[in-house]
C-alpha cells in the first residue's frame, strides 16, 4: 500500500466567516507547494448563518481518501456550533485549532491536541477583524508546518477576485498574525506518526 | 509550460471544461440545474476565447438540439445537465445515436440513480450509446479528452458519468492534452452536413432511420442492424475498468464513480484489519466490462454490488457472473435533503462495515442509508 502521507483537515464554521475562503488558500498554498490536494466546500442554501464546512487533504504521494473522509489528522474550528459531528471523526496524533474567543461553553471532545487561540481579538488587533478565519490558518501552519507562510500569502493572493483586491493587506496581516502566535512547529505535518 | 498545462488547483466543472477545451471540443449548449450549472458557467467563460461558442439555451430540449446541430456539421460538440435534465433528452438521443453523430453529454448526476437512464438507451428505438464514469477529477480530464476522440472514432455518443462530488471537489490537476488519434487515426468526417455540397444534388444526409437520400425506400431494416452491428463492435472493443487487490479476494466490491473512491477508502482500512477485500470498478458502464468481472470474481466467495440507488448495477453484474458467485448488494439509496446525492453512505468507514457484514455472510442491513 502507498506509504504518502495524507493529511486531512477538516474545517467548520458558520457561513459568512470565511471559511470556505480560508480552506481555499490552504489548498491553493499547497498545491504551490507541489503538494497532492484535494478540497471540498459542503455548506447548505444559507449563505450566511448556517453550518459551513469544508475537507482539505494534502499528500505528499497520490491521494487515497474520498473527497469527504471519515477520519481526519486535523480541524480547524472557526466556530464550535457546528463541531459536534465532526469531534468523532479526529484521530490522535493530530490538531485541533480552534477560536477560544467564540467558545460557548466547552469544546465536545475528541482526539487530537488543542491548540487554542484567541482567534478573533488576534484580528481585531491586526485591523482585519472579519479575517479570524485566516489567524487561524496562520496559527496552523505555523504549528504543523504543513505549508509556509510564503505560499499561504500567495495562495491568498490568488484566491482574491479582482473585485476583493483591497482586503489582501488587512488578510495578509490575519495570516501573518496568527502565524505569530504560536511559538513554532509543535506538530509537524510530515513526519509519520508512530503506529 | 504553457497557461494550461500548467498544475493548477480546479474544482472538477472547471477541469472538465479545460479536459473539453484541450480535446477540440468548441460548443456547448445546456441549462442551468445543480450541479451541472458550473460546468455550463466555465464553457461560457472559456468558449469564446477558444473561438468556440457557448450558449444558455431555454431548456434541456434546446440544449441538446442545439448541441446536435452542431456536431452534424462536423464539429466536436457537448451538451449535459443531471438526469433529471437528461430524461427532457432523450428522444433527441436516441435520435442523435441512431444518426450516428458524435456527442457528448455529461451527466453532473444527482447520485446514481441514474445509471439505467444512463446505460440502457433511454429514449426510444434500439440503441445503446458508450457511457463513461470517472472516479477523481483528475480521471474525469483524461476521460473527457477521450470521450470526444471516442465519438468521432464510433461516429456515436459518449455519456460521462459524474456526479456532485465530481463537479465541485477541488484538485491539482494538468490539463495535458492527450493524442489518441496518432495511434488510433480517426476516419474523416466525409458525412458532416457543413453545407459545402448544399445546391450540387449531392447534398449530404444524417437520418435517424438510413442514410441514403434519395433511394427509394430508405430500409431501416438493414440501417439499424448495421448500427447494432456497430454497437457489438463497440461492446467488444470499448470495455473499461480498475481491478485492484482480486488475486487474493474473498470478497469483491464493484462500484463505480465517486462511489468507488469511498470504497477504495474503505478496503484501505478492512485490508489493515486483513480482510481479503478487493474491488472492480468499471470505468465504462456501457459497454460493461463483464467478462473481467468475471476474471476478477474468480476465487472470491462473494462479490458485494456497492451503488447509491436502489439495485440498478446488480442487474449488469448479476448478469455478468450468471449465478457463479453470489452477489449481495451493500449500497442503497441514500441523498441529502436537497436530493443532490450527498447521503450517509458516502462514507469510508460506513461502507467498510457493510463491507465486513458481507464479507463474514452476515445481513446487510437495506432499504435507506441514512
Amino acid at each position: 500500500m502507498s506509504t504518502a502521507i495524507e493529511r486531512e483537515i477538516l474545517w467548520t464554521g458558520i457561513g459568512g466567516q470565511g471559511v470556505q475562503l480560508a480552506a481555499k488558500v490552504l489548498a491553493l498554498a499547497a498545491t504551490r507547494e507541489g503538494r497532492e490536494v484535494m478540497s471540498l466546500g459542503t455548506y447548505g442554501g444559507t449563505m450566511r448563518g448556517g453550518n459551513t464546512d469544508a475537507t482539505v487533504v494534502v499528500a505528499d504521494g497520490p491521494i487515497q481518501s474520498a473527497p469527504m473522509v471519515s477520519r481526519a489528522w486535523a480541524a480547524i474550528v472557526v466556530h464550535p456550533r457546528f463541531f459536534e459531528p465532526v469531534a468523532p471523526k479526529l484521530r490522535a496524533g493530530g490538531i485541533v485549532v480552534v477560536d477560544e474567543d467564540l467558545l460557548e461553553g466547552t469544546l465536545p471532545a475528541c482526539a487530537g491536541a488543542r491548540l487554542p487561540l484567541a482567534a478573533t481579538r488576534i484580528a481585531r488587533e491586526a485591523e482585519a477583524p472579519k479575517a479570524a478565519a485566516l489567524v487561524l490558518l496562520g496559527a496552523f501552519a505555523q504549528a504543523t508546518g504543513l505549508v509556509g507562510l510564503d505560499a499561504l500569502e500567495a495562495g491568498l493572493e490568488e484566491s482574491l477576485p479582482s473585485y476583493r483586491r483591497q482586503t489582501l493587506e488587512s488578510n495578509r496581516r490575519a495570516l501573518q498574525a496568527g502565524a505569530a502566535a504560536v511559538p513554532g512547529v509543535s506538530h509537524p505535518a510530515w513526519r509519520k506518526e508512530a503506529a | 509550460m504553457t497557461a494550461s498545462t500548467e498544475r493548477r488547483l480546479m474544482e472538477g466543472s472547471e477541469a472538465i471544461a479545460e479536459a473539453a477545451i484541450a480535446a477540440g471540443c468548441r460548443f456547448f449548449s445546456g441549462y442551468p440545474m445543480t450541479p451541472f450549472t458550473e460546468l455550463l458557467e466555465h464553457f461560457a467563460r472559456r468558449l469564446p476565447d477558444e473561438g468556440g461558442a457557448c450558449i444558455n439555451a431555454e431548456s434541456e430540449l434546446e440544449a441538446i438540439g442545439q448541441a446536435w446541430g452542431a456536431a452534424a456539421t462536423g464539429a466536436r460538440a457537448a451538451t449535459g445537465s443531471t438526469g433529471q435534465g437528461l430524461s427532457l433528452m432523450q428522444e433527441s438521443m436516441s435520435e442523435i445515436t441512431r444518426a450516428e453523430i458524435p456527442i457528448v453529454v455529461f451527466n453532473m448526476a444527482r447520485g446514481q440513480g441514474d445509471y439505467y437512464q444512463a446505460t440502457r438507451g433511454g429514449g426510444h428505438g434500439d440503441y445503446r450509446h458508450i457511457v463513461l464514469a470517472p472516479e477523481s477529477v483528475g480521471e474525469a480530464v483524461r476521460i473527457t479528452q477521450e470521450a470526444f476522440h471516442l465519438a468521432d472514432r464510433w461516429r456515436h455518443p459518449v455519456l460521462i458519468y459524474g456526479d456532485y462530488l465530481i463537479a465541485h471537489t477541488a484538485e491539482a490537476v494538468s490539463i495535458e492534452p492527450i493524442d489518441f488519434a496518432t495511434k488510433d487515426p480517426l476516419p474523416p468526417k466525409d458525412w458532416a452536413v457543413d453545407g459545402r455540397l448544399g445546391g450540387t444534388g449531392r447534398s449530404r444526409n444524417v437520418n435517424p432511420i438510413g442514410m441514403e437520400k434519395g433511394s427509394k425506400g430508405i430500409d431501416p431494416n438493414r440501417f439499424w442492424q448495421a448500427l447494432s452491428d456497430k454497437e457489438d463492435r463497440i461492446a467488444a472493443a470499448e470495455q473499461r475498468w480498475e481491478a485492484i487487490g482480486t488475486e487474493d479476494a474473498e470478497l469483491l466490491i464493484v462500484a463505480f464513480g465517486t462511489l468507488a473512491r469511498f470504497a477504495r477508502a474503505a478496503i484501505r482500512d478492512l485490508r489493515a484489519e486483513g480482510l481479503r477485500v478487493g474491488l472492480f470498478r468499471p470505468i465504462s458502464l456501457w459497454p460493461f466490462p463483464s467478462e473481467a468481472l468475471v476474471r476478477a470474481a474468480a476465487g472470491c466467495r462473494r462479490v458485494a454490488c456497492l451503488e447509491q440507488n436502489a439495485g440498478q448495477m446488480i442487474d449488469d453484474v448479476r448478469l455478468a457472473l450468471l449465478g457463479s458467485v453470489p452477489v449481495v448488494p451493500i449500497g442503497g439509496i441514500s441523498t441529502d435533503p436537497a436530493g443532490f446525492g450527498i447521503g450517509a453512505l458516502l462514507d469510508a468507514e460506513r461502507i467498510a462495515g457493510r463491507a465486513r457484514d458481507a464479507y463474514h455472510g452476515r445481513e446487510v442491513p437495506r432499504g435507506v442509508v441514512a
